[in-house]
């Protein structure tokens, strides 16, 4: 089975893009297998706050930081970006293969954890991580990876003001019988919305 | 780390731009326990380091920077940052207070307090991250406009996570009420620091940093945040707030008679809407956008849809700009506002002090009074946005016309000698966009407010309610609370004065701490308990807010300050507010003042702070002072004066 990273980038993004990502959301092969949660962002309802690096960083290293925080948010306030950037998990995920000393290793629930004894800080995973989600910990120069806080609530989600941060799969549902039923309009956009549902946490097929 | 301050980043930064020398000073513990942060820092400063005599475009005057012990923490509404120096607009107390994501990036760089001090021969901006200062050439920024100099500093550093603070063409040819500009739409507008910061050249600071701050009892702090959110989330102006920040107070302002528009010749107009936060709300916002770890995020980003100004987009705008660019100048035209006012702000302008210096020229214009040659042939009639985007220019260029509305509408009136009774400011500075006929508490506040005219000294938003079984509970006096009443705004206002030192001396945000009531004092306890781990009472914290006061004052009493200045201009006082629900009323400040002072234990035939009070607050150094400058201070059994060196 290979998973691919969950892409939501998208609130200006254009067609092509959108087709590009709606690609990654198939999970391919194996349905059976157990899902492995991620954390989805709709950048649609980021306001830039920054709300979430400061809960993160306070929950992981019990102080509040910007800079030690697992969560980014991109911003540029000339042209209102507010745009939240954290691991995707992706699988194969081109941090682990980056580390020289097998220092990151991936759980059965697909989370990213660095193995401190194994690091030495080379910043090997922040150049391979495509999205930028990576930073190396100003303190003790050790990357600073999502770890979606063991798994059930992430502070960030629990944190975030506007809802713009969840977990995904919440549920699972198949809309294929509504993509049978209707007409093209309809399907255009069952399409189109699905996207957004997924954003919202939402599995659908 | 051991010797770290809770809440604090623990030092505090001084740069000398004649001398290129850097240094560092720790915060000290009597300033945190007499002045606890931002506002009363730098006032507690102002007053040692910039004497009598400074002149406020001299390499003398100091511009000071500060944040508080609730910044750059997980609270929900602790972003801010107060801008402080001698103003060159009013020749007093200049202070401005302004949110963003600088003040907990200045606490990330390692400090609370930037003091810049001298000035450069060539332009520079200044790049402050995590603790080291580089003084960076800038003479190929010099002369842009806000956003091209953001976009070009982050460029030019590489780095998307610095904050800046930039001025504009305005503030650099001087224009008297430019301000700073914090990431392009946030500007520490008011009393003129613009051109203060570019009487020294410069351009930027620009602040980074990978520091961090602690609290002193984590799982309390928790806690706490836990219920302030819950409070926060729950309020029924948390919707309002969050779709429509302050711009929805242009209707609501219309509903209770108190618009400033035509230059407050009319209370109420029949265009609310067409210019109204709600229709901004509908028609143009685009999105939220939030100060620092604040959960409301009342900040919208706009885009015009339509029309010939189509693509046109931004932030904002709050209340003040709006109302200023809309009904104050008699304009019924929201496109052509928000092009003004990012015009503005791209300049570098305080947009109330602007809209007042058009608004006071429009109505000598239409009352005849004043020339179409001596306007450079500029059409003022009411609500000419044509004439008023080129006006603004030539304001922030200062050329003909504009270099005397350039001035502030203080100076601009006596340099033209004409319409000195039209010119609607307090002690130099501009008023806002509430006509005191309406808000009576609001009126004494822009009356003895320590920088001029201004309502977020005091915001005395209480009296709104009108609801006087308040006022008899909170001040022993039911009219207190009532907008149109008179009896009992000397408490009020002394109180709400206090209590707003105190939020922006902590530094955070005032509609929600105060309008809001969600950090009353007896909250604000708590946090410093939780946060900085000191404990103070209610009366003690209560203490610092009036501490800083009378420190204000007495600065403005050195400088020449007496009851007499403590005026509003006479249409409020003698014109009879001529339609609406206000209608008929005047303000009746004198008698509101005799019961301010009283509150206050001020002199009140001078408004000067008596012995015992500043005896009481702790001041002796203030006693010292203003006796060593010959002012006689009132004490109860007679008068102490200074002795003869």
């Amino acid at each position: 089975m290979r998973r691919y990273c969950l892409c939501l980038c998208s609130i200006s993004a254009g067609e092509e893009i959108f087709k590009k990502n709606d690609d990654t959301y198939t999970e391919t092969g194996d349905h059976s297998a157990p899902m492995v949660r991620r954390l989805v962002v709709d950048p649609s309802k980021c306001v830039g706050c920054r709300y979430c690096e400061l809960w993160c960083s306070y929950k992981h290293e019990g102080v509040f930081s910007p800079s030690f925080s697992r969560i980014i948010v991109v911003k540029d306030d000339r042209i209102g970006l507010d745009y939240p950037i954290v691991c995707r998990m992706c699988d194969p995920a081109p941090c682990i293969e980056a580390c020289p000393n097998d220092a990151l290793t991936r759980g059965e629930d697909g989370i990213i954890r660095v193995v401190d004894a194994k690091c030495n800080g080379c910043g090997s995973c922040v150049e391979a991580c495509p999205y930028g989600a990576i930073r190396l910990s100003p303190r003790l120069r050790r990357p600073l990876i999502c770890d979606l806080c063991g798994g059930d609530e992430p502070i960030c989600v629990k944190k975030c003001p506007t809802n713009a941060l969840r977990l995904y799969p919440l549920a699972e549902e198949d809309l294929s019988e509504n993509e049978k039923a209707f007409d093209k309009a309809y399907r255009y956009a069952l399409e189109e919305h699905k996207r957004l549902m997924r954003r919202w946490g939402l599995h659908v097929r | 780390m051991s010797d770290r301050i809770y809440g604090y980043a623990g030092r505090v930064l001084r740069i000398n731009l004649s001398t290129e020398k850097v240094k560092e000073e720790p915060l000290s513990k009597e300033l945190i326990y007499g002045y606890l942060g931002g506002r009363g820092f730098n006032v507690r400063r102002l007053y040692h380091e910039v004497p009598k005599g400074i002149e406020p475009l001299g390499s003398r005057n100091k511009l000071m920077f500060a944040t508080g012990p609730l910044v750059g923490i997980g609270l929900p509404l602790g972003a801010r940052l107060n801008v402080t120096a001698k103003s060159p607009l009013t020749g007093i107390l200049g202070d401005s207070n302004v949110g963003g994501h600088f003040a907990a990036e200045m606490k990330y760089a390692g400090f609370d307090q930037i003091i810049i001090e001298g000035a450069s021969r060539r332009p520079v901006y200044i790049y402050i991250h995590d603790g080291d200062v580089e003084i960076v050439e800038a003479e190929g920024i010099w002369g842009l406009s806000i956003s091209k100099a953001y976009d070009i500093i982050r460029q030019e550093l590489g780095d998307w996570r610095i904050q800046i603070a930039i001025i504009g063409p305005a503030a650099e040819n001087l224009v008297l009420f430019s301000g700073i500009f914090f990431n392009v739409y946030r500007p520490a507008a008011r009393t003129g620091l613009g051109a203060v910061m570019a009487s020294k050249m410069i351009k930027a600071i620009v602040v980074r940093g990978d520091g961090y701050v602690e609290v002193a009892r984590p799982r309390d702090f928790e806690r706490f945040v836990e219920e302030l959110e819950e409070a926060i989330y729950a309020h029924e102006q948390y919707w309002p707030r969050r779709s429509m920040g302050t711009s929805r107070i242009l209707l609501a302002a219309n509903r209770l008679g108190f618009l400033p528009a035509k230059h407050f010749t009319e209370p109420v107009v029949d265009y609310a809407f067409k210019v109204s936060g709600e229709r901004l709300a509908i028609e143009y916002n685009v999105k939220n956008r939030a100060c620092f770890s604040c959960i409301l995020p009342c900040s919208r980003f706009y885009v015009i849809k339509n029309g010939e100004l189509a693509g046109t987009y931004g932030e904002g705008p709050e209340y003040e700009a709006l109302a200023g660019m809309t009904v104050r100048i008699g304009n019924d035209d929201l496109d052509y506002a928000l092009k003004a006012i990012e015009l503005a702000n791209d300049l570098g302008m305080d947009i109330i002090s602007l809209s007042e210096v058009i608004a006071w020229a429009m109505e000598l214009y239409e009352r005849g009074l004043l020339s179409r040659k001596e306007t450079d042939g500029l059409d003022l009639s009411w609500g000419n946005m044509e004439a008023v985007l080129r006006l603004i220019e030539m304001i922030a260029y200062r050329e003909g016309f504009g270099d005397l509305l350039a001035d502030g509408v203080a100076k601009a009136a006596k340099r033209l000698g004409k319409g000195l009774d039209l010119a609607f400011h307090v002690k130099g500075l501009e008023m806002i966009q509430a006509d005191p006929r309406g808000l009576k508490g609001y009126g004494l506040g822009f009356a003895v407010a320590s920088r001029g005219a201004d309502h977020l000294r005091s915001e005395p938003f209480i009296e709104l309610s009108d609801n006087p079984d308040v006022g008899r509970r909170l001040f022993g006096e039911p009219e207190a609370t009532l907008r149109l009443g008179v009896r009992g705004k000397g408490r009020l206002v002394a109180y709400y004065e206090n209590w707003c030192a105190l939020v922006d001396s902590l530094e955070v945000c005032k509609n929600i701490a105060e309008n809001m009531e969600i950090l009353p004092p007896s909250k604000m306890v708590e946090a410093l308990r939780i946060v900085v781990g000191i404990n103070m009472s209610v009366d003690d914290i209560m203490k610092v807010g009036e501490r800083i006061v009378n420190v204000e004052r007495a600065y403005i009493v050195r400088k020449g300050i007496r009851r007499s200045d403590d005026m509003l201009p006479r249409r409020f006082l003698r014109e009879p507010m001529p339609k609406g629900p206000s209608a008929g009323h005047t303000i009746e400040l004198e008698r509101m003042l005799d019961e301010y002072y009283r509150a206050r234990g001020w002199d009140p035939e001078t408004g000067i702070p008596t012995v015992e009070k500043l005896e009481e607050l702790g001041l002796d150094y203030v006693i010292d002072d203003l006796m060593s400058h010959g002012i006689r201070l009132k004490k109860a059994s007679g008068s102490r004066q200074s002795s003869p060196p």
